[in-house]
Parts: C-alpha cells; sequence; structure tokens
C-alpha cells in the first residue's frame, strides 16, 4: 500500500479508503507523508467519501501558543480522527495565547472547548539577569515562569472545565556556555530543566503535560530544531519534531477520552523463554544469564513484572499442554514470572482468539482492554480476525528488541494521580525513612543483617546443568581448584552417588543473584574430598562461604565421613585464594609450589553463624 | 542537471503532494495551483530540499516567482559544494 494506491481508492470513492488511511497513518514518520494524508483526508470530505467507522461525537479542541500552529493543528486534527476521535478545532492567533485565556469576552471561550492545548512561548522561558547573579534570584525567575503556566492552566480550567494540556520546553542542543551550562540556572539550559522539573511535579489533576522535552531528546536536539522554519513561518521546531509532537498530543487526547489497557496475554515459546518448550524441554529452552538470548528473554519477563506491579493483569494463552506449559513457572530457576503472577492461564489447543474471548468474562473486563503479545504472525492474524477489539502487538524476530516494544507501545501508560496512588505515596516515604535509617548502621553484622539475604542450596539438578557448567568453566579469582567440566561431566557427577555437589543461590532486598557458588565434595572412604569450591566474587564478605562450609560439613557427616580435605592449585588469577582454607580453620597438611593441602576433622566442627537465611538445603525434599 | 530535467523530477514530486493533476511549466506559480496553499506549501518544500539534497537559505524560495525561478534556485544549490 502507497500513496499511489490510496489515491485510486480516494478517486474510485471506495469505502475502503479509510482502513487503508489509518494503516498508512500509523506507520508514517515523516512529515510530508503524514501531511498528504492529512490531505487526502480532507479531500475524502469534500468529496462526499465518508468515514464509517466514525461515530464519536467531535471534541471540541482549541490549540492556542507562542508559535505558528500551522500545520501542527492539521497533523493534530489528521491523527485524532483516523484514531476515531474527530475533532472540532479552533485555534489562537500566533503567540497571541495569554491574552486568549485572560481575557474572559476571548473567542477561546465562546468556542467552549472540551480541551485545550497550549504551547507557551520558549522564548519566554529564559532567564533575563546575568549569568553569575545569585541562584535565589535565578530560582525565583524560573518558579515565576512555571506559575505563569499553571496560572493559564487553571484559568482556562475554570472557564470551561476543560482539560488542559500544556507543553514544557525543549533544551538548547549547542554547545554554547560549555561547561558553564550546568553551573548556573541562568542558562537555558539549566532554568528549562528546572522549570520542566517544577511544571511536572505541580501540575494539578486536570493538567496534563505534552513533554516536549523528553519529545526532542528521544529524536535528537538537534534534529528537533530549525532555526530558517522559525524565522520563515514561526514553526516551533523542525518538522520531524512537529510530527513527534502532533502524535504525542493526539496520544494525550485520546488518552482522555479512553480507558487504558488492563490484562496482557502473553504468548509462551518464543516469546517468555527461547525454543519450544514441548521439543526442547524444561532443561533446553533459553532463559537466563547462560546466553546472550536467555538473557534477552529474562529481561522481557522482568519488564512484564513491572507492568505488573504498575497494575496491569498478566494472562497466558499457548498452544501447549497446561500442565507442561506451567512447569517453567513452577521449577524454572530464571523464571522472573511465577504461576501466581498469572490471572489466567489458557494453555490448549482452541484457536487463541477463544481463549482470549473465555478470558473477558473470567476477569469482568471488556474484550478491549486486552493486549495480546506473540512471535508468530499466524497467530496474531487469527486474534485480529476473530477478536478485532483485543490490540496485538507481533513480536520482531529480535528477543533484544521485545522490551523495547512493549515500552514504545503506549498502551500501558499510567493516568493521572489517584487518591490511592498518593496513599501508596505515603506507604513508600516511611519505607524511605526505615531505609534511611538502615543506612546509617555502620558496623558489618547490621548491614549485612539489613540485606535480608535468603539462600537456597540445591543439589545439582538437571535444569541447572547450564548453568553449573559455564559458571565452573568462566570463573577465576575465587577458584579454589579450577577444575572445568563440561555439561557431560557436570551430569556425570550429578548422577555419581560417591559426589556430592552442590550450588548456591542468594537474594538480597536488593535483587536476585542467581547462582553463586558451586561445590563438588567426592567421598573416598572416611574423607570428603573437595574437588570444587568456587564462588562468584559479586558476593564475597556476605558470609556465604560460611555456609557452604556449614553445609558441606553436614553433607559429609551424613555420608559418614570424618574428615574434609581441601586443596589450592595456584593460577595466575586466584591468589585471593590461596589461604582461604587456613580462613575458614582448615589445618595445612602439605605445602609445595603447585599445591597446598589442608584438613578440617569434623568431630569438632562447630557450624557457623552468618545474616543468611537458609531457605533450602541439597539433598533434601523442598 | 538543467531547468528542463529539474521540472521534471518536480513534476513527480507535485504528482505526489497534489491530487489533482498539474503540468508544470516554468511560467506556473503557486497561484495558478488552487490546491497550493501556505499550508501545502511547507510539505512541498520538504519533500523538495529532501528529493534534491538541497537546503535553501531564509527567505529565498519566496522570491522565486515562477516553476522555472525556482528551478534554477535548485540548480544554485546543487552546484554549491
Amino acid at each position: 500500500m502507497d500513496a499511489g494506491e490510496i489515491k485510486k481508492l480516494l478517486l474510485s470513492n471506495d469505502p475502503e479508503f479509510w482502513s487503508c488511511l489509518k494503516t498508512l497513518t500509523g506507520s508514517a514518520r515523516d512529515f510530508e507523508e503524514l501531511f498528504l494524508l492529512s490531505s487526502l483526508r480532507k479531500k475524502a470530505h469534500a468529496r462526499k467519501l465518508e468515514n464509517p467507522n466514525v461515530t464519536a461525537k467531535k471534541i471540541r479542541l482549541a490549540i492556542v501558543g507562542g508559535y505558528s500552529l500551522y500545520p501542527l493543528h492539521e497533523l493534530i486534527e489528521h491523527l485524532c480522527e483516523v484514531d476515531g476521535l474527530p475533532v472540532e478545532l479552533w485555534q489562537g492567533d500566533y503567540d497571541n495565547y495569554i491574552s486568549e485565556i485572560m481575557d474572559d469576552d476571548s473567542e477561546l471561550y465562546t468556542f467552549t472547548p472540551h480541551v485545550v492545548f497550549i504551547l507557551p512561548a520558549e522564548r519566554r522561558c529564559t532567564y533575563t539577569g546575568h549569568l553569575t547573579d545569585p541562584r535565589e534570584l535565578q530560582q525565583a525567575e524560573a518558579q515565576r515562569a512555571v506559575d505563569s503556566i499553571l496560572e493559564l492552566a487553571r484559568k482556562v480550567n475554570e472557564k470551561t472545565r476543560a482539560e488542559v494540556i500544556t507543553t514544557n520546553f525543549m533544551l538548547p542542543a549547542r554547545h554554547d556556555l560549555g561547561a558553564f551550562r550546568s553551573r548556573t540556572l541562568g542558562s537555558d539550559w539549566s532554568f528549562r530543566k528546572w522549570v520542566n522539573l517544577e511544571l511536572g511535579l505541580n501540575a494539578p489533576s486536570f493538567l496534563n503535560i505534552c513533554d516536549w522535552e523528553f519529545l526532542a531528546n528521544r529524536l535528537g536536539g538537534i534534529a528537533a530544531r530549525d532555526e530558517r522554519s522559525w524565522f520563515e513561518s514561526k514553526q516551533p521546531c523542525s518538522s520531524a519534531l512537529l510530527v513527534e509532537l502532533a502524535r504525542e498530543a493526539a496520544n494525550l487526547i485520546a488518552a482522555l477520552k479512553r480507558a487504558p489497557k488492563k490484562v496482557l496475554v502473553l504468548d509462551l515459546d518464543n516469546t517468555l523463554w527461547g525454543g519450544v518448550l514441548a521439543d526442547d524441554g524444561l532443561e533446553g529452552i533459553e532463559l537466563g544469564d547462560t546466553s546472550p538470548r536467555g538473557e534477552a528473554f529474562k529481561a522481557f519477563q522482568k519488564y512484564i513484572a513491572s507492568l505488573k506491579q504498575r497494575g496491569v493483569l498478566l494472562a497466558v494463552c499457548s498452544k501447549n499442554d497446561l500442565a507442561k506449559a506451567q512447569e517453567p513457572f513452577q521449577k524454572h530457576p530464571e523464571m522472573v514470572l511465577r504461576l501466581d503472577d498469572i490471572v489466567s492461564f489458557k494453555a490448549n489447543w482452541e484457536p487463541k482468539s477463544e481463549n482470549i474471548r473465555a478470558m473477558a468474562p473470567e476477569l469482568n473486563l471488556g474484550l478491549d482492554s486486552f493486549v495480546f503479545v506473540d512471535d508468530n504472525p499466524a497467530e496474531i492474524e487469527i486474534v485480529r480476525q476473530f477478536a478485532p477489539e483485543v490490540t496485538t502487538i507481533l513480536l520482531g524476530p529480535d528477543p533484544s528488541d521485545y522490551v523495547t516494544q512493549l515500552a514504545d507501545c503506549r498502551l500501558f501508560e499510567p493516568r493521572n494521580i489517584t487518591a490511592e496512588d498518593a496513599e501508596r505515596t505515603n506507604q513508600y516515604r516511611s519505607d524511605a525513612q526505615r531505609k534511611a535509617l538502615e543506612a546509617t548502621v555502620t558496623d558489618m553484622a547490621s548491614y549485612l543483617e539489613s540485606l535480608e539475604m535468603e539462600s537456597v542450596m540445591s543439589e545439582f539438578v538437571p535444569v541447572d546443568v547450564p548453568r553449573l557448567s559455564q559458571l565452573i568453566n568462566k570463573s577465576n579469582q575465587f577458584n579454589l581448584t579450577t577444575h572445568r567440566r563440561s555439561e557431560a561431566e557436570v551430569i556425570a557427577v550429578m548422577n555419581d552417588k560417591n559426589f556430592a555437589g552442590f550450588s548456591v543461590r542468594l537474594k538480597d532486598r536488593f535483587g536476585d543473584h542467581g547462582l553463586i557458588s558451586i561445590i563438588i565434595g567426592e567421598k573416598v572412604g572416611d574423607t570428603m574430598k573437595i574437588d570444587t569450591w568456587l564462588m562468584s566474587c559479586r558476593v564475597l564478605k556476605r558470609g556465604v562461604e560460611k555456609e557452604v562450609l556449614n553445609e558441606l560439613a553436614r553433607l559429609a557427616k551424613l555420608k559418614n565421613c570424618t574428615r574434609l580435605e581441601g586443596v589450592y592449585l595456584p593460577t595466575s588469577k586466584n591468589e585471593m585464594v590461596r589461604d582461604f582454607y587456613g580462613k575458614m580453620g582448615f589445618t595445612l597438611t602439605a605445602e609445595s609450589e603447585t599445591k597446598r593441602e589442608f584438613e578440617l576433622k569434623l568431630e569438632n566442627f562447630q557450624p557457623a553463624t552468618t545474616k543468611i537465611k537458609i531457605v533450602r538445603r541439597a539433598y533434601e525434599p523442598s | 542537471m538543467n531547468q528542463a530535467e529539474v521540472i521534471a523530477k518536480l513534476q513527480t514530486i507535485f504528482d505526489t503532494v497534489f491530487l489533482e493533476p498539474v503540468v508544470l511549466t516554468p511560467a506556473i506559480s503557486a497561484k495558478d495551483v488552487p490546491e497550493w496553499d501556505s499550508l501545502t506549501h511547507i510539505s512541498l518544500m520538504v519533500s523538495v530540499e529532501k528529493a534534491f539534497g538541497v537546503r535553501f537559505r531564509v527567505g529565498e524560495v519566496e522570491n522565486s516567482k515562477n516553476i522555472g525561478e525556482f528551478a534554477d534556485l535548485i540548480i544554485k544549490r546543487k552546484l554549491e559544494p
């Protein structure tokens, strides 16, 4: 579909024109492309070719500001209408917004707008004094700039009860002032940043901020501006940014009229993890820190979890056997999402459109609250056709782009602040105070205590094999013997009764460190020989090594051993653990250039206490 | 590029931007084309600059009285290093 084809549809008065216009508008990035589509839309109206899907009452939108509002108004009108929200426009004159708003008899008010969009003049948002003036003076002027915008917004709202949208300010993108730029509030750079922050933080609930600073930053500061278009026709920014500004305004207007999406329905294979569960098995799916792809899928899950935290409901819709599909949520150590995160779990062989339809009454929500995400175009197509109310997102071929795709989809953006949010804010505050108190604790024991560490010790299990082997093969510093093992060799250890291997996972209140330590003991007579002891240096000095020794001693006793035997094999990288066994209470029994041997008699061994809560021990039922 | 070649290329841009066909000649100007208003003009100039890889200086486009002069301006800007 291109401009030529849509023109033909228009010239033959084909109503298909409108759906085609919507598709092209959605993908148009260039100003001239969007502008052309808007011209075609106006021609269609002139030819009495009306959009069969637009029945909504027109939104009365007024735009005022310190710039020429042509052709910005044109783009906004186009985007709103194509999105099913036709607008009736009233534009203020160039740079006449203050009197248009302050004058009770102005045309702005006889228009009785539902929504008023204000673009305050950038050139008025600048410090008029000297760069080296006292900061109090500069700040007072910045505050006045904020107050004047808030005052305009308040006046509009009082007079019309309209929703008000105001832009904030783009930042300069030139090197002028150099490093001094950020050392004074008198520079446009600092001044506008301050104004933007204060404006956003102090905006009342009827005021919506159209974040121009963000939009310009996203596009690139230099690409955001076009001085010539200012001199020639008082344009507010470059034509490229004008498109983004119009899209943002249209998005804000739509957000005023429409509820946000509430449910995110997720596919599983190649969406939440790499590979196909039914083919690759629980151990074979790609998820977690063993591979870049696995990391990307895990990051996607983390992002989805953050959406849940914001209040988005999560659901699963997968072509799978239910029990099999739920297994990773229960058993896979790298899964971020767990079964209790999912409000509706559909894994079967029915069409996905039917499954999603079934979810709606279950959750007591309309289908138009649902967003469906899948990597398979065929599944997306089925849902588009048979559950058209559902918004669909087709994930691209690269899982590293998944987060970006969702983060840019604009479907789950929180709206204005509610009383509930305010209450939550209070809770956060007391939380923050508690944490600040903790931060003042200076001794190590209290610090470790405040970390709220929890550890899981596990015998080797098949699903961990790739991670075990990976850590065994890359760990260099805290590694007593540097014995490397392939996945097959790890499996051999796992299946040999004479070996006692276990892994250690650690998390604290700042997050999950994952699998951080591996120990392999081998029973030889009454001795447990420590074949491997390695640990990630990220968790040094937390007490993990003490808990490991506790566990090792416990397992050795279970296997009727009376002593532990440890050996240090020096490499160019593991000097840090040269005296490790000595510090842990072992006795040096033999020493050569290539080897230091230690032993620990278990009869008098007393387990050390640490600040780590051991949630589970190895070789015990969980 | 000579004036005729530039006008030929301009013709393809005009064909995209305008719904009603316009046959460009050196003598034609905005007032001869009903669809060519100040709004369309902005979009037209963005398209022309992109298509020819030129950047006009501030205010100079409005000094071109017709398509012929406009084509000459494009040639002049194209010849700049």
